[in-house]
Formats: C-alpha cells, structure tokens, sequence
C-alpha cells in the first residue's frame, strides 16, 4: 500500500484498524477452538497465527501476510473415557492456551485503540489546520 | 457550464463529488451484510487533477463525478467486500475535505463582499 497525499495518515491508521481486526477474528477462531479435538485431518486444531507485512523502504501501512498454523505439539491429556482417546488413555487437545489468546486479545484491542486513536487526533490536528482559514 | 477555471465552480464541483461520495459511503455500510456486495468510491479528484494538468483551463462540464467499484479488497467469505474501518476512514477523509471547501469557499465569498463595500 503506498501512502502520498495529505490523508496518508489516516490511510496507515486505517490498515491498522483493519490488521487488527482480522488478528482479533484470528484469536476468536483459537479460542472458540481451543477444545476442537478434531479438524477434519485426523488431528486437533491446530493455533493460527496471523502474519503482518509491511514494505520497508517506505512509509505505508501495515498489510496482511498470511495465516499460519502453530506448528508445536498438542497438549495430551489423560481421559480414558474420551472416545477419541489412545490405548494409553490420552487424548491429543489443540495446541491453544487461553492465556496466550487473552493476552493476545488484549493487545489486538489496545493496538486497535490506538490505530483509532491515531486517526481522531490526526483528524484534530486537519481541523486545526483549517481554523486558520476561518 | 462555462469553459472555466474559477475557483468558486471548482469548489462546487468539488462540493458535489463529496456530496456523492457520502451517498456512497452510506450505502456500503448500509450494505455490510449483503452477499456478493462490492463495494463503492466515487472517482472525481484524478479526473480533475488530470484535467488541469493536461489543459491549465478546465471545462467543469467535461469532468462528472462518478461512481465506480474499485473491486480490489479482500472478499469475505460471502462475496461482499466492504468493511467498516475503510468506510470509517472515507467519511473523515471526506468530512475533512468537505469542510476544507467551504471554508475556501466562505473565505472567496468574504473577499467579493469586501469588494463590493469598500466601493460604499
């Protein structure tokens, strides 16, 4: 995304409201998922992880790489009653931990204050502009 | 309209692109939800930027704000591509510009006035 006019401020602040709403949807996919013991491939749900990407030699904003999946291993935990237990009694969980999701959480929300914020003071300071030609 | 360059039909025109341009922002929030919606952007300030370089005078008349589809966000899954923050973002933009013209325009209006009552 390239940035050259006077709204170009508004513009990065805008790619980053949206980042950050598609990392907030990403999140909401883990924790919803954070008991799937099966995603269809014959295994758990395995953690996404949203990847940012900007372009280094310019200022612009903040673009959408790709969504990953979290390559670490699956929690196991013993429920020998779980149908889709092992012959030891373990049962393979997705690799999601809640507390990681929440914290993530909170900083999606807080970097999506911030992008919000970013766009009303920029907005004040072109108000501020204009009161000059009053 | 006349073949002119005058900064009060400028401002007119530029009044009405935004004018247009609200309508288009209203109706793709009002459209969020609607499959297979794209969503809309009214094209004005190129056309006249181009205009103005290519001639130095331009002809108002020649250069219609109109509405287009850029089609290139990404698509939800239900084929609609409209999302809030980007329309957020549009209105200020245009709220912004809209006050900028009339402020010029107020402005150009209070040096005809002055104008016509120094001539008292």
């Amino acid at each position: 995304m390239e940035v050259d006019n006077i709204f170009g401020a508004i513009d990065i602040a805008i790619s980053g409201l949206r980042a950050q709403n598609k990392q907030m949807e990403v999140i909401t996919s883990n924790i919803a998922n954070s008991k799937t013991t099966d995603a269809g491939k014959g295994e758990p749900y395995r953690r996404l992880e949203l990847k940012f990407k900007t372009e280094d030699d310019k200022i612009s904003g903040v673009g959408l790489d790709k969504i990953t999946a979290d390559r670490s291993n699956f929690y196991r935990i013993y429920d020998p009653s779980n149908p889709a237990a092992d012959e030891q009694g373990y049962v393979a969980m997705p690799n999601v931990s809640l507390i990681r999701e929440m914290t993530n959480l909170n900083l999606a929300t807080r970097a999506y204050q911030a992008n919000a914020a970013i766009m009303r003071r920029y907005q004040q300071m072109v108000e501020t502009a204009l009161e000059l030609l009053r | 309209m006349s073949k002119t360059s005058n900064t009060i039909d400028l401002l007119g025109a530029g009044i009405r692109a935004e004018e247009l341009r609200q309508k288009a922002i209203a109706n793709n929030v009002a459209n969020m939800g609607t499959v297979g919606y794209r969503r809309f952007d009214v094209k004005f300030e190129q056309l006249l930027a181009k205009a103005i370089d290519s001639k130095g005078r331009v002809d108002l008349a020649e250069i219609e704000p109109f509405l287009y589809q850029p089609r290139r966000g990404p698509v939800k899954a239900n084929g609609n591509d409209v999302s809030l923050e980007e329309e957020v973002g549009a209105m200020v933009k245009n709220t912004l510009r809209h006050k900028a013209y009339l402020r010029i325009l107020n402005k150009k209006y209070e040096q005809i006035e002055r104008a016509i009552s120094t001539s008292k």
